[in-house]
């Protein structure tokens, strides 16, 4: 029979043990009250039209969104990790800004470019961002990019660079080693990041609001619609988005989890 | 041939300096040296792997930063294998034939020619995290084998390995090397390896070629004093 071996918790871990459960019941309490308020109001999501169309924009330009930060920030993860680019330092910091800015500032600054000579040269010729749907996905664009950017970078930096010649020592030139050797050994990095910028391109609010605005059935996104339902004193629909996101976003931290988790080498070292 | 003229690289602190050096075709060659004094950067720098040295190395008489990687013809076993562990045995094998376009029918039949060479052919469907230090080892040497390199270079390569599982690695690769005919480098810190496979040897000490010697004796007297702990340890 195995013997259990009991450890007496000094001080400062029953300190640290006290200050999680704070913080995760504080989490809890506050995110209770949406589940408790708004699952009477969930039958909404089907009959109201305005909850489906917030929906239905919400997903199609979170998906948009982070198909194109793949396409441009695993590339750009890449080039900071693996190139001897010049001035590669300012370029990660200038990459990595928007994560300390507040995203209604990035909104600005968009509104700002898009309202200037270029901006409107586009709009003249039928590309118009500014109260617009397609300024959504740029919106969210600006504020997860950075984001899918730092996890991916990370995922890449931890691979051991000697496979990397060791794949080439054998063949392949880069852009093979980086398809067969870098990308599935990041994958789950790479993944994680994405369910994770997907669900915050999900709930985005500020830089869209700034950007394009919250009309009704226009550029009414999920938060937009809490936003403007609220301010109407409409809480019916406005739980119901709430729990809507609630939902979603929950999913995708456990798929996140479930990837990070997951090993690349097909199962646990030999013992 | 390989052939190395006033040769000096820096990776921060370390200094590997003004190493001149050459190396027949077909000859098994040992490099020595202490924990920290250079063996290491010595069999990377003769594999081409650093881009900002001085002075250079040539295969062939051709200078080797004129080569691509791809196309060097060289075999790299490094001290932990750096096996891909997202693949099977039997993909990390093929990795390279893959990569110079062979076709699948021989891709398969030179894989499980390798692979019965080296006793590894029951491992083809296992992944790199389930075997054993000697298996990944063979797995490595076969990987690097498959695609019938000129120079194999190998980062103490027994290191990891118990004994008796060395004795008999260090047999197969000089049944290897005599059946490809192809040069062999190799990085240690035991004397005994040194003895049972290196036509010669060099000492690396502090950054510094000391002592190049054939494996008929010992080190040169004036150079005594730098390989004494390695003739008389044994190890390091």
């Amino acid at each position: 029979m195995k013997r259990k071996t009991v450890r007496r918790r000094s001080a400062f871990e029953r300190i640290t043990v006290l200050c999680a459960l704070t913080v995760a019941l504080f989490i809890f309490t506050a995110l209770s009250f949406i589940v408790i308020r708004g699952l009477p109001y969930m039958s909404q999501v089907i009959t109201s039209p305005e909850v489906r169309f917030a929906t239905g924009l919400s997903l199609m330009t979170a998906f948009i969104s982070t198909a194109i930060c793949l396409l441009l920030g695993i590339p750009a993860a890449y080039a900071l990790t693996r190139t001897r680019m010049r001035f590669h330092r300012v370029l990660t910091v200038v990459m990595e800004l928007p994560l300390s800015i507040p995203n209604v500032m990035l909104g600005l600054s968009l509104l700002l470019m898009f309202a200037s000579m270029p901006g409107k040269f586009l709009s003249a010729h039928g590309i118009s961002f500014i109260y617009n749907v397609k300024g959504i996905v740029l919106a969210q664009l600006l504020v997860n990019m950075p984001f899918l950017i730092r996890i991916t970078r990370t995922s890449f930096m931890n691979l051991d660079p000697r496979l990397e010649t060791i794949a080439e020592t054998l063949g392949a030139g880069s852009f093979k080693t980086f398809l067969l050797i870098m990308l599935p050994m990041a994958k789950n990095g790479v993944i994680g990041g994405a369910i994770v910028a997907w669900s915050r391109a999900l709930g985005e609010f500020g830089a869209t609001l700034m950007f394009v605005g919250a009309t009704r059935m226009k550029t009414e996104t999920l938060p937009t619609s809490i936003y403007l339902n609220m301010a109407t004193g409409d809480i019916g629909p406005a739980m119901a988005c709430a729990m809507i996101i609630l939902l979603i976003s929950g999913l995708s931290l456990v798929i996140s989890g479930f990837f990070n988790s997951k090993p690349v080498n097909g199962g646990g070292e030999r013992q | 041939m390989i052939r190395m003229e006033n040769y000096s690289v820096e990776l921060g602190n370390f200094k590997l300096k003004d190493v001149n050096l050459e190396i027949p075709r077909g000859e098994i060659f040992g490099i020595m040296g202490h924990t920290g004094a250079g063996k290491s950067v010595l069999l990377e720098s003769l594999a081409g792997f650093y881009e900002n040295h001085e002075g250079c190395v040539y295969y062939d008489d051709m200078p080797l930063d004129s080569i691509p990687l791809q196309k060097r013809r060289i075999g790299f076993v490094y001290q932990d294998y750096a096996l891909f562990p997202h693949m099977k045995v039997r993909d990390n094998i093929e990795f390279g034939l893959k990569m110079n376009q062979v076709g699948k029918a021989e891709r398969r039949e030179r894989c499980e020619e390798i692979m019965e060479k080296l006793n590894i052919s029951h491992l083809r469907d296992r992944m790199p995290a389930t075997l054993s230090g000697g298996e990944r080892q063979r797995t490595a040497l076969a990987r690097a084998l498959v695609l019938r390199p000129e120079i194999l270079f190998m980062d103490e390569p027994f290191s990891a390995l118990d004994p008796w599982t060395r004795k008999k690695m260090r047999k197969l690769v000089r049944k290897i090397h005599d059946e490809l005919g192809c040069t062999v480098v190799f990085v240690t810190h035991d004397h005994e390896d040194i003895e049972m496979l290196a036509d010669r040897a060099a000492v690396v000490l502090d950054g510094r070629l000391r002592t190049i010697t054939d494996n008929s004796g010992c080190f040169g007297t004036e150079d005594r004093e730098d390989a004494s702990p390695l003739m008389m340890g044994r190890t390091l």
